[in-house]
C-alpha cells in the first residue's frame, strides 16, 4: 500500500523537522537558572543564539515592559510629517539596542503608533527615559590607529588581570607564552596572512585560541579602511556573540580609567554580515562633536557618478561655512555619523563640502543600507517627537508565577482529557491520545520555527486546541461506532468512519481558522499570541487527526474486533 | 462498547422549539441591552478599552484588603481594589482606576498610590509586580479594532457556511452564533463582570466554536436529507440528525469544558476569559440542538424550498 508508505514517510519527516525546530527550546527550558547564569558569564553569545532560536516567552510570562508610543504628528510641519514614524522607529531601535534586551519587538501600528516590547527587562524608568528622548545626531572624527592600538593593548593587560582575578587562583600561576597584545595587533595591522587565513575559525570558542593573554584584542578583527592616500583608520569587527562580553569589559571602571577623556568607544548601531559572520563594529571616536546633525537639510537618496547608491544632503548659512572648514581640514579622514552615541556609519571625507554633499555607499551596499542612512540622517535633522500613551510593566516574579500556573493548568487539563478519551474510547481512545500528543509537539515546534512568542493567552489557545483536536477524534469514533452498529466489518467501519467524518472535521476546523485569522489581523499583543497558537493548533489538529491516528489504525490490515 | 447514550436516541427536539425560542429571545434581549450599554460606554469596561491605570503588588506580611481599599479610595474614590491570588500567598492585590488619562497623569497616579500604601503600611514591605497605564487614545483604537474583528469573523464564517451548505443554513448558523455571543455578553453584564480585551477574544473564539458545533449537525442533516424525499419527513430528518450527533455534541462539549476549566487555574488575568469560554461552550451546545436546526425547520415550514 503505497499511500501508507507516503504517510509514514511524511510523518517521520515532520517528526524529525519538529525535533530540529524544537531542540533549542527544549535545551533552554530544561536548563536550570544557575546553568543559565554560568552560561551568561562564560558565553553570553551562545545563550543569546539559543534564546533567539527558542520559543520566546511573552511579557506576561517572563516579565518585561510593553510601551505604546505615539508620534506627535500634529507638532510637525508638512515636510517633517512624511516618514516621521519610520524615523522615530529607527531612533527607538538604536536606543533599545543600547539596552541590551535579548529579543525586543519594535513595530509600527496604525498611522502614528509604535509598539515596543522589552521582554525580561524591568527597569521601566531607564527604558522610558531612553525611548522618550528626541534623537541626537552628531558627526565625530575617529581616533588614529596608532593611538587606538596603544589603548587597546593597555586595556588588554587590565582585562587579563581582571579575568584572572575572577577565575580560579591556580590559573593565575600559569605563564603566558603567546604573543602579547601589541604583537597581536601589529600582526593584524601588517597583514599577517597566516593569521588572516585562520581568522574565521579563530573567533570560534575553540581550544587553539588563548583568550587569557589578550582577551580583548584576540576578539577584535581590524578592518583596514583605506582612503586614496592609503592611510589606515581603525574600525574593529566583533563577532556578535562577543559583543555583550566586550561591552561589559569596556564599561568596567578599571577599563574606563584607562580611556583618555577626549576619546570614547562607540558601537555600530546594528550588527552586519561580514564574510558570513554576524558582527558588530567597534570604533574609537574623538569625543568632540564636530558638527551637529540638526543643521543638515534636504536629505535624499540618490546615485553617485559611478552609479552606486548615495545619500545627498544640503547645508546653508553658517552651517555650510562650518562644515566646509571641518571637511577641508580633514580630507581623507573618516567622519563618523553618530546617532545617540552609536555609530551609524563612518564616511571618508573626499573633498571640502560647502553647500551640498554626498555620502556614497560604496560597492556592496544594498538599497536598505542607503535607505537606513537616509532615515538616520533625517531622524537627526527632523526629529519626530514621541509620547508614551500606554505602558505595561510586569515584574519577573509575577511572570514566572504566571508561567508555572499556566504550565500546570495546561498539564492537568491535558491529562484529564487524555484520561477521559482513553476511558471512553478504550484502545481507540489511546490512539487518539497519541495523536493529541503529536499535535502538541508539532504545535510547539511550529511556534519555535516561527519565532513566535508564547503568552498566557497563547497557553489558553493551546488548551483550547486540545479540545478542538479531541473533537476531530470524537467525530471519527462516533462515526465508526455507527458504522459498526450498522453491521459493517471493523476494517470497513474504520475506513468509512474516517471518510465520512472528514467533511464535518474540515468544516469545523475552517470556521475556527477564520476566527483565528480575524483575531490575528486585528488583534495586538497577547491577542495575537492567542490567535497564532489557535491557528496552528487547529491546522495541525487537522493533520494529526486524519493522518497520524489513521496510520496507527492502518498498521493492522485486518481486525476481528475493535476496542472503541 | 461504552457510551453515554446506549443507542441512538429518538428525542423530538424540534417540537420543543417554541420553549427554546422564548428562552433564547430572553438571553438575546439581555445581550442586546448589554451590547448597547457597552457601546455607549455604560458597561463595565476593562482598562484596555476605557483607559486607566492598574497596579498589582504584594506585601511581605499578611494584610487586610479592606484597609488597603480604604487607604486608596480615600484619595482616589473611583479606584477598585481587589485581592488577587499569586505567588505571595494571598497578600497580593490589584488597584484599578478606570479614567482615561495621559501617561503623565497615569504615572503620577501610580506613584501616588504606591506612596499611600507604603505610608499606611510602613514596616510591611510592599512590592509592585505589575503596572499598566492605558491612555485614552489606545482604548478608542481598540474599540474600533474590536468592532472590525467581530464583523470580519462573523461575515467570514457566514459566507463560508453559505458556500458549503446553503443560504438558509448560513443565516441560521449565524443567528445561532450571534445568539451565543449575545447570551454570554448578557450574562457578563448581569453579573457585573469586566469586559476587556481577553473577554472579547473569548467571545470571538466561542463564535468559532459555536459554528463548529452547528456545522456538524448541518453536515448530518445534509447527509440524511438524501434519504428523505418528502416534505412530511423534513422535521423527523432534522430530529434524527440532531439525535445521531448528540453523543458527539455532548462529548466534545464535555472535553472542551474540562480543558477550559483548567484555564481557571491559570490565574487572575484569565479568569473572565475562561468563564466566557465555559459559558459559551455550554450555551453553544444548547443552541446547536435547540436553536440552529429548529430555525431551518421553521423556515422550511413557512416558506418551503426543499420540498414544495
Amino acid at each position: 500500500m503505497s499511500s501508507q508508505k507516503w504517510r509514514v514517510a511524511l510523518t517521520a519527516l515532520l517528526v524529525v523537522a519538529a525535533f530540529w525546530a524544537f531542540w533549542n527550546t527544549f535545551e533552554l527550558w530544561t536548563m536550570s537558572d544557575s546553568e543559565k547564569q554560568t552560561m551568561q558569564e562564560k558565553d553570553p553569545g551562545k545563550l543569546l543564539t539559543m534564546q533567539q532560536k527558542a520559543i520566546r516567552l511573552g511579557l506576561d510570562l517572563q516579565g518585561g515592559i510593553h510601551v505604546v508610543l505615539r508620534v506627535k504628528l500634529e507638532d510637525l510641519d508638512a515636510a517633517s510629517k512624511e516618514g516621521a514614524v519610520d524615523r522615530a522607529i529607527q531612533v527607538v531601535r538604536n536606543r533599545i539596542d543600547a539596552l541590551g534586551v535579548a529579543e525586543p519587538v519594535i513595530q509600527k501600528e496604525g498611522d502614528d503608533r509604535i509598539i515596543v516590547d522589552l521582554p525580561g527587562y524591568t527597569d521601566a524608568a531607564r527604558a522610558e527615559e531612553l525611548i522618550g528622548q528626541t534623537a541626537v545626531l552628531e558627526f565625530k572624527l575617529l581616533e588614529s590607529i596608532e593611538n587606538a592600538n596603544l589603548l587597546l593593548s593597555k586595556i588588554d593587560t587590565v582585562i587579563s588581570a581582571i579575568e584572572k582575578e575572577n577565575s580560579s587562583p591556580t590559573a593565575a600561576t600559569t605563564t603566558p607564552t603567546t604573543p602579547t597584545g601589541d604583537n597581536q595587533v601589529m600582526a593584524d595591522l601588517m597583514g599577517d596572512t597566516t593569521k588572516k587565513d585562520t581568522s574565521a575559525s579563530a573567533y570560534e570558542f575553540d581550544e587553539t585560541t588563548d583568550y587569557s593573554t589578550d582577551p580583548l584584542t584576540s576578539r577584535l578583527e581590524l578592518t583596514l579602511v583605506s582612503s586614496r592616500t592609503s592611510t589606515a583608520w581603525p574600525g574593529y569587527t566583533v563577532n556578535k556573540k562577543d559583543q555583550i562580553l566586550i561591552d561589559r569589559w569596556l564599561k568596567d571602571p578599571r577599563v574606563k580609567a584607562l580611556v583618555p577623556p577626549d576619546v570614547e568607544f562607540a558601537w555600530s548601531t546594528r550588527s552586519m554580515i561580514r564574510e558570513a559572520r554576524e558582527v558588530y563594529e567597534l570604533f574609537l571616536l574623538k569625543r568632540k562633536v564636530q558638527f551637529p546633525g540638526n543643521k543638515i537639510e534636504g536629505i535624499s537618496l540618490g546615485r553617485e557618478n559611478m552609479g552606486g547608491l548615495a545619500v545627498n544632503f544640503k547645508l546653508s548659512g553658517d552651517a555650510a561655512a562650518r562644515f566646509a572648514q571641518l571637511t577641508g581640514a580633514n580630507i581623507d579622514k573618516p567622519l563618523a555619523i553618530v546617532m545617540d552615541d552609536r555609530v551609524e556609519s563612518a564616511a571618508f571625507i573626499n573633498s571640502k563640502i560647502r553647500n551640498s554633499g554626498q555620502i556614497t555607499m560604496g560597492t556592496g551596499a544594498s538599497f536598505d543600507d542607503a535607505r537606513n542612512l537616509e532615515i538616520v540622517l533625517k531622524a537627526g535633522s527632523l526629529p519626530a517627537p514621541v509620547e508614551i500613551i500606554a505602558k505595561n510593566v510586569v515584574g519577573a516574579t509575577l511572570g514566572s508565577d504566571t508561567i508555572s500556573k499556566g504550565f500546570w493548568a495546561a498539564l492537568v487539563g491535558l491529562l484529564l482529557v487524555l484520561a477521559y478519551i482513553a476511558f471512553y474510547y478504550k484502545v481507540s481512545g489511546l490512539i487518539a491520545d497519541i495523536g493529541l500528543i503529536f499535535n502538541l509537539f508539532f504545535l510547539l515546534a511550529v511556534m519555535a520555527a516561527l519565532g513566535a512568542t508564547l503568552t498566557m493567552p497563547g497557553i489558553a489557545g493551546i488548551i483550547l486546541t486540545i479540545g478542538m483536536s479531541v473533537d476531530s477524534n470524537i467525530l471519527i469514533f462516533e462515526r465508526i461506532r455507527e458504522e459498526l452498529l450498522a453491521g459493517k466489518t471493523v476494517r470497513a467501519a474504520i475506513d468509512a468512519g474516517y471518510d465520512r467524518a472528514w467533511v464535518a472535521i474540515l468544516d469545523s476546523h475552517v470556521t475556527t481558522l477564520i476566527t483565528a485569522g480575524a483575531l490575528f489581523i486585528l488583534g495586538s499583543g497577547s491577542i495575537k499570541g492567542f490567535a497564532v497558537s489557535l491557528f496552528w493548533g487547529v491546522l495541525i489538529s487537522l493533520f494529526t487527526a486524519y493522518v497520524i491516528t489513521k496510520l496507527i489504525f492502518d498498521f493492522r490490515k485486518q481486525y476481528k474486533t475493535l476496542s472503541i | 462498547m461504552f457510551s453515554l447514550i446506549k443507542k441512538v436516541p429518538n428525542i423530538d427536539f424540534i417540537s420543543k422549539r417554541n420553549y427554546a425560542f422564548i428562552l433564547s429571545a430572553i438571553l438575546a434581549a439581555i445581550g442586546i441591552f448589554a451590547f448597547v450599554m457597552i457601546s455607549v460606554g455604560k458597561g463595565n469596561m476593562g482598562i484596555d478599552f476605557a483607559g486607566g491605570v492598574l497596579v498589582q503588588g504584594h506585601f511581605s506580611q499578611s494584610v487586610d484588603i479592606n484597609q488597603v481599599r480604604d487607604a486608596v479610595t480615600g484619595e482616589f474614590p473611583e479606584a477598585q481594589v481587589n485581592q488577587v491570588t499569586d505567588f505571595s500567598g494571598g497578600n497580593a492585590f490589584m488597584v484599578k482606576t478606570k479614567r482615561p488619562e495621559t501617561e503623565q497623569e497615569g504615572a503620577e497616579k501610580i506613584k501616588r498610590i504606591g506612596e499611600i500604601i507604603r505610608t499606611k503600611f510602613a514596616g510591611n514591605t510592599f512590592t509592585v509586580d505589575r503596572e499598566s497605564i492605558i491612555g485614552p487614545a489606545v482604548g478608542e483604537q481598540l474599540r474600533k479594532d474590536a468592532r472590525l474583528a467581530i464583523l470580519l469573523s462573523i461575515a467570514g464564517i457566514m459566507v463560508y457556511i453559505w458556500f458549503r451548505f446553503d443560504f438558509r443554513s448560513g443565516v441560521a448558523a449565524t443567528v445561532a452564533m450571534v445568539h451565543d455571543v449575545l447570551a454570554v455578553l448578557g450574562i457578563f453584564f448581569l453579573l457585573g463582570l469586566e469586559f476587556d480585551l481577553l473577554v472579547l477574544s473569548a467571545l470571538l473564539t466561542l463564535a468559532g466554536y459555536s459554528l463548529t458545533d452547528k456545522v456538524v449537525v448541518y453536515d448530518r442533516i445534509r447527509e440524511n436529507l438524501r434519504k428523505f424525499r418528502t416534505r412530511a419527513e423534513f422535521v423527523p430528518c432534522i430530529n434524527r440528525s440532531i439525535n445521531e450527533t448528540l453523543s458527539r455534541t455532548i462529548n466534545t462539549s464535555t472535553t472542551v469544558i474540562v480543558v477550559v476549566v483548567m484555564v481557571f487555574i491559570g490565574g487572575e488575568t484569565l479568569r473572565n476569559f475562561a468563564l466566557a469560554l465555559v459559558l459559551g461552550v455550554a450555551i453553544g451546545t444548547y443552541s446547536s440542538i435547540f436553536v440552529a436546526s429548529p430555525i431551518i425547520a421553521e423556515w422550511e415550514a413557512r416558506s418551503p424550498k426543499r420540498f414544495k
